[in-house]
């Protein structure tokens, strides 16, 4: 997001001057400025330092040990042994597929929708504010209380949905579809409140982003002859890159690390259909007290998690290219 | 109506978008406002009812799952789990209400999850205010490379700090009190509010606090007296943010917490293996969990509104 810089200590001399030029005399200003906003930052900086930092610390360095899940137990240092047993077992491997497959899912259906429902709203103008407003709610909901909503929906026998569908005639009994209990489906099936819970929320990016389009483009266009797909895939997505950049980054993220509702529903299973990375972590460090095994996963998520990050925004956003 | 857009915008989008900008667009709603009739608004009669049936739909089919939990919540026990399932109650009582509430635990949960989510709300808003002024109005390297590292620390999966953090905790003797699991929300909050308050401090101009100065005040008497007000509906956002996501957060909360200091949505998520299966009763808590923060959102939404307004007027 920033540009390459040169050595830093040249960069801090420079700095001095660049931010707000102003006439020569305010130079020694400029210096307490920078004093003070590193004053100002400060106390967040140590915060993150010490709450965040410091236990990504811990998090690398233990997973080159192999720990005793008691507290006070042995530690012993094993270098890399723990990254490759979690190589090695097909959970890890397994994991990790299911946890790409589920964000691109949830990805991929939040943004079609979102952007169906933004274009909507646009198209409706100032009169659908109210249901806006509304169509937000989801965004306040627990996500724990979202997983069981739809658990609830999609449980065998008394869920909801089987039942609709059986009465519309779609399927030919109530428990046909075995939502939860199928290890073929139940990572889709697991996505949806993910999905529901968040769709408002690539809604509104859109739909904020959709605002500064200028409206004589869309005439312009219009003009010449283009008719709905043409405006869209020439105009408008292309206009809206930055925005969906961000939208899909912020929510891939969100969702590569989605937890509470997949615990909700399936604790990860039946058979670890639905045992995504976090809950694969979750799972070796409480239940099977492996700390060690548990933290080398832990990093290699991690760093997974910020490689696809950094490609993401480089690739979609590509910062300058479109200014 | 336009400033509405740009709040939820920015409350919603913690990283900022290049082309987007809080202040820009609010500093111009007169323009704006014409632009869209004629641009991607429907303006065929035909074309608008269409789409009405449309959002209508969508809307149902949104609203509809919560509603069902609504309903859910006040059929009777028996009622709840009856194959096949109706959507409304035969018959309306408050007896799974009566059963979630009375049970032990509940209501100290919900006195946790309060005190939790407000000490996060307030310290996230100490910590974030100043840095996020700091790294807008003064631009320096410390400043983008801080910004740059909040940025990483939302990639940062909570389960992989998770457990270092509670040892941490428990080493300085905080362990299962609200006071630590604030402080692990706030690590989740913190890098939002810092966004989102940077992205509020852009939309200021800067002649504000120069005139201060100029007047005799201090750069923290200006940050203080002049810019503070002039953001405070951003503040507000924030704050809501900061909250919910408190408010809203189950796995740190599950493992900081036992019994003394555990929020309602642990609460909720062990009615499941604790009780069994019991439907009734955690569609009810869920339900009262869930509403207070959707009514406060709604409702605070003109508040913050009004605010984001009263900033722009200034531009």
């Amino acid at each position: 997001m920033t540009p390459p810089r040169p050595a830093p200590a040249q960069e801090a001399q420079q700095d001095r001057r660049r931010p707000r030029p102003r006439p020569a005399e305010e130079k020694t200003v400029r210096i307490s400025d920078r004093r003070f906003a590193l004053f100002l930052m400060t106390p967040a900086a140590l915060f993150l330092a010490v709450f965040v930092a410091f236990p990504l610390f811990r998090l690398v360095a233990d997973s080159f040990f192999k720990i005793s899940p008691i507290a006070g137990g042995p530690r012993d240092f094993v270098g890399l042994d723990n990254y490759f047993r979690a190589f090695a077992t097909e959970a890890f491997v397994g994991a990790g597929w299911r946890t790409l497959a589920y964000t691109l899912v949830v990805v991929t259906l939040e943004f079609a929708l979102g952007l169906g429902m933004a274009l909507l709203f646009t198209a409706l103008g100032r009169s659908s504010q109210i249901w806006r407003t509304v169509f937000m709610y989801p965004l306040m909901i627990a996500p724990i209380v979202a997983g069981l909503l739809w658990k609830f929906l999609m449980i065998d026998n008394f869920g909801l949905i089987g039942t609709l569908l059986h009465q519309a005639g779609v399927l030919s009994n109530p428990n046909q579809i075995g939502w939860l209990s199928d290890p073929n489906i139940v990572l889709f099936s697991v996505a949806i409140p993910d999905i529901w819970l968040t769709t408002s929320f690539m809604c509104l990016v859109l739909f904020a982003g959709l605002q500064n389009i200028p409206g004589d483009l869309i005439e312009a266009a219009r003009l010449d002859g283009a008719r709905a797909p043409a405006l869209l895939f020439r105009i408008i997505l292309p206009l809206l890159r930055p925005v969906i950049a961000v939208a899909l980054v912020v929510r891939g993220i969100d969702a590569a690390r989605a937890f509470d509702t997949i615990l909700i529903q399936t604790n990860g299973g039946p058979q670890s259909a639905s045992e995504t990375m976090s809950l694969l972590i979750y799972r070796t460090m409480i239940r099977f007290g492996d700390p060690g095994l548990a933290s080398a996963m832990g990093t290699l998520y991690l760093l997974a998690m910020l490689t696809v990050a950094f490609v993401a925004v480089s690739t979609i956003w590509r910062p300058g290219k479109d200014n | 109506m336009r400033v509405a857009e740009r709040t939820t915008h920015d409350a919603g989008a913690p990283a900022r978008v290049p082309t987007e900008p809080a202040a820009h667009a609010a500093t111009r709603p007169s323009r704006r406002r014409g632009r869209n009739r004629e641009g991607l608004e429907a303006g065929r009669r035909g074309t608008r009812a269409l789409l009405w049936v449309l959002l209508a739909t969508a809307m149902v089919l949104y609203g509809f799952p919560f509603l069902y939990l609504l309903f859910t919540s006040f059929k009777t026990p028996i009622d709840t789990i009856a194959v096949p399932p109706t959507i409304l109650p035969r018959e309306w009582t408050l007896e799974n209400y009566t059963n979630a509430l009375g049970r032990g635990g509940v209501l100290a949960s919900f006195i946790n999850s309060v005190q939790t989510a407000i000490i996060s709300t307030v310290l996230s808003l100490v910590l974030a205010v100043p840095a996020a002024y700091g790294i807008t109005r003064y631009k320096t390297l410390s400043g983008r490379i801080f910004i740059m590292a909040a940025l990483v620390t939302r990639m940062v999966p909570p389960v992989a700090i998770g457990i270092p953090l509670a040892t941490m905790m428990a080493s300085i003797g905080l362990s299962d009190t609200p006071i630590a699991l604030s402080i692990a929300h706030t690590t989740i909050s913190l890098p939002l509010s810092i966004w989102l308050m940077s992205s509020f401090f852009e939309a200021v101009p800067n002649d504000l606090e120069e005139a201060a100065t100029v007047d005799g005040c201090s750069r923290l008497g200006a940050l203080w007296r002049v810019v503070i007000p002039v953001v405070s509906g951003g503040i507000a956002v924030t704050a809501i943010f900061a909250f919910l996501a408190s408010w809203n957060e189950f796995l740190f909360a599950l493992l900081m917490t036992a019994i003394r200091s555990q929020t309602t949505p642990v609460v909720i998520a062990n009615f499941q293996t604790q009780f069994g299966l019991d439907w009734g009763s955690m569609t009810a808590l869920a339900a009262v969990y869930s509403i207070p923060v959707i009514l406060l959102t709604l409702l605070l939404q003109r508040k913050i509104v009004a605010g984001m307004t009263l900033g722009a007027v200034k531009g």
